[in-house]
């Protein structure tokens, strides 16, 4: 039956959905909802286990730590809980945990403005942890593909063996739409990994060899962990090319936009194409590269100042145009006038 | 080596020394990445008898631990075994034991992981109660990263990042962890083995969070500071420093090697309905005119009245105003709304008083 979902509670579904039963997470705006709907539900189902932790930094490491026990696990955060997690999340990746990292992202640094949408966590998502790791991430931009993507974040969590975040927005987790979550199918990965009591292995962060022997002062293996992690999120983010494309015959400029963004200027598709990306990171760098191709001007509008766009750069290997929608401030209006003026400069 | 041609090495009593433990620990790892003289090495030998002792084994049993030199522990226990990040054992601990309750969860770490980094999660996770033991190799220093100072460092020991002196009292473990019920925590060293034995399976068979802040020396990076030739040297001096007090305790004096504990001891009610005063109406109170307001200023054994926006208090109870008609600038009998909104306090002094009327 179809009924009015927010966001928060179709990502809560989805996870359900492949077959989450643990969560951790400590509240913050603007996801204590699907902690308090994880409260809920851990009454009503005694296999479903949760904790509100102390802080972000023990929901993420109780997240990992309950994956390696055998449950698939995940936690909701936004920007400033994220940094907190941080160091868990590079923990996750030489663990090799599978479990998913919700991050809503709101208006920072720091505190920054709560309740105000923003897409300004992606460097964050990417290289927040210390050393060479650098997660798979999916950004939805509508309640269905909140429910689905948090699915795909987990069987995609389940192939990498790695850590999976899935982005959303301030915007994203409290909008409501009417969406029939029982009629969407879904596939499941189930767990791959086995669970602890079975062997007598090493689970450690530092570095180590194949036996879970530490091993801190030999490049090789090092360089054989990480090449094959590497290699592991290359084959799974292969697996999710996922992306939308919008083209307008004759135009010669190129929107591009994710999450809510991409919502709001989803009007201006008469006039310009658009190109939404769905797995942000690794950059779908091949389909950029061929959907640039024929566009004159190249427009990145997204809620930081810049930071999508430095991808596109880099995989384009082009200079691309920015429309910066900073502090929460996302009106249409307001970007399609920076989008003429844009075209104005670069000589339209 | 292999634990049946081991056998055979005897004991003062002539029992032959059971050394089936080691199948516990992973003995190819073997010599381990300790100093010699470290403390560590007893822990991680007496944990593992107490385990086997009890029938336990990878099938059924985790360990977990931090960072620094006891954080290498798990890595030689023959288990499955979680090296968390620096401070995070015991939540590393509970979420295991949480998804997995058959399982038998055991944190070996050292007083910096668990005490200084990880204090927030020692708070909340003792508070919790998770069924974990935790085993505290509490050496006074942070060894791995040379000798600075600890939360457990006493106050006046020199180390590197205290030249002079530890500058500030250590932190109480014995404290923290005691202070609701339920609770065990239970300090020994590594000398008084026997104790030290009995704690730990003590311990182990407690249901619920127990804790062994286990002493334990580190010759290299503290006790040579100290002026410590041998181990052994420290091992006396941690002879003089404590002394076993037997029996039931409810508290451990800093000098005092034990076990505490408590179960729950009475269950609590969980807080359902908090008892909400309702408001008065404000017809139903008595109406006052600003002339009868006036009689109430405390003389002749009347009552102290005053108005404050449109209510009128009742203030006899104020310190402030006995004996006498007015308290500085604010005058009994009369409305002192602009009076206490000019005031250096807050209006909620006059709240904290109760309504007898309301002005006409």
């Amino acid at each position: 039956m179809k009924r009015l979902v927010s966001g928060n509670e179709a990502i809560f579904q989805g996870a359900i959905r492949a077959g989450a039963s643990y969560f951790a997470g400590y509240p913050i705006s603007p996801t204590s909802e699907i902690l308090q709907q994880a409260a809920l539900y851990s009454e009503e189902n005694k296999e479903f286990r949760f904790l509100q932790a102390e802080d972000e930094i023990a929901a993420a490491i109780a997240t990992i730590s309950a994956s390696l026990a055998g449950a698939k696990a995940f936690t909701a955060t936004s920007g400033p809980g994220f940094s907190l997690m941080q160091e868990a999340l590079g923990w996750g990746h030489v663990v090799e945990a599978p479990c998913v990292f919700v991050n809503s992202m709101r208006v920072g640094p720091s505190t920054g403005m709560p309740t105000q949408p923003a897409q300004s966590d992606l460097l964050q998502i990417k290289a927040g942890s210390a050393g060479d790791c650098y997660p798979i991430a999916f950004y939805p931009n509508s309640v269905e593909e909140c429910f689905r993507l948090t699915a795909k974040a987990f069987n995609a969590a389940e192939d990498s063996l790695s850590p999976v975040i899935l982005l959303a927005d301030a915007f994203l987790s409290h909008l409501y739409e009417m969406v029939d979550l029982e009629r969407i199918a879904i596939e499941v990965i189930p767990r791959s990994k086995e669970p602890l009591g079975r062997g007598q292995r090493l689970f450690t962060g530092t570095a180590h060899d194949k036996l879970g022997n530490v091993k801190t002062n030999d490049p090789e293996i090092y360089r054989g962990w990480f090449w094959e992690l590497k290699d592991r999120h290359d084959r799974v983010a292969e697996k999710y090319p996922l992306f939308e494309y919008l083209p307008c015959k004759n135009s010669e400029t190129l929107l591009i936009a994710f999450g809510i963004t991409s919502r709001i200027i989803s009007s201006l598709k008469d006039r310009f194409s658009i190109f939404r990306p769905i797995r942000i990171y690794p950059v779908l760098e091949k389909e950029l590269r061929e959907m640039t191709q024929s566009y004159r001007h190249i427009i990145v509008v997204e809620g930081s100042d810049g930071q999508y766009a430095s991808w596109v750069e880099c995989a384009i290997c082009r200079k691309v145009m920015k429309v910066p929608c900073l502090g929460g401030g996302f009106k249409l209006k307001w970007i399609q006038s920076q989008i003429e003026e844009c075209l104005k400069g670069a000589g339209r | 080596m292999d634990s049946e041609s081991d056998r055979g090495v005897f004991e003062g009593s002539g029992k032959v020394m059971d050394r089936s433990y080691k199948e516990l620990l992973k003995m190819r790892r073997f010599p381990h990445t300790w100093c010699p003289g470290c403390g560590i090495g007893a822990v991680l030998k007496n944990v593992a008898m107490a385990i086997k002792e009890l029938g336990w084994n990878y099938q059924n049993t985790v360990a977990v631990s931090g960072i620094g030199c006891s954080g290498r522990m798990s890595g030689y226990m023959n288990l499955d075994a979680i090296h968390t990040p620096h401070g995070r054992a015991l939540t590393s601990a509970e979420a295991i034991k949480t998804v997995r309750p058959d399982l038998n969860v055991i944190v070996l770490s050292g007083d910096g992981d668990l005490a200084s980094i990880g204090g927030n999660h020692l708070l909340h996770t003792s508070r919790r109660n998770p069924n974990i033991t935790v085993f505290c190799n509490d050496n006074e220093i942070y060894g791995l990263t040379g000798g600075q100072a600890g939360p457990t460092t006493p106050k006046g020991t020199k180390t590197i990042t205290s030249p002079h002196g530890e500058t500030y009292l250590p932190l109480r473990l014995g404290c923290i962890l005691t202070q609701q019920a339920p609770y065990f925590y239970a300090r020994t060293t590594v000398y008084h083995l026997n104790h030290f034995k009995t704690c730990i399976r003590e311990a182990l068979l407690w249901k619920g969070f127990s804790f062994v802040d286990i002493i334990s020396d580190c010759i290299e990076l503290n006790g040579r500071r100290l002026g410590f030739k041998t181990a052994h040297q420290m091992f006396k001096w941690f002879d003089e420093r404590f002394h076993i007090v037997e029996g039931e305790r409810d508290h451990l004096q800093e000098d005092e090697l034990g076990i505490v504990k408590a179960t729950a001891e009475e269950v609590i009610q969980p807080v359902e309905k908090v008892e909400v005063k309702p408001e008065i109406p404000m017809e139903s109170l008595k109406p006052f005119t600003l002339e009868e307001l006036q009689h109430f200023d405390g003389t002749g054994g009347k009552p102290i009245y005053i108005a404050y926006k449109g209510k009128v208090y009742d203030i006899s109870a104020s310190p402030l105003f006995q004996g006498e008609k007015r308290m500085r600038c604010h005058i009994a009998g009369k409305d002192l709304t602009k009076d206490i909104d000019m005031a250096p306090h807050g209006e909620d002094l006059v709240f904290k008083f109760s309504w007898v009327g309301r002005i006409e």
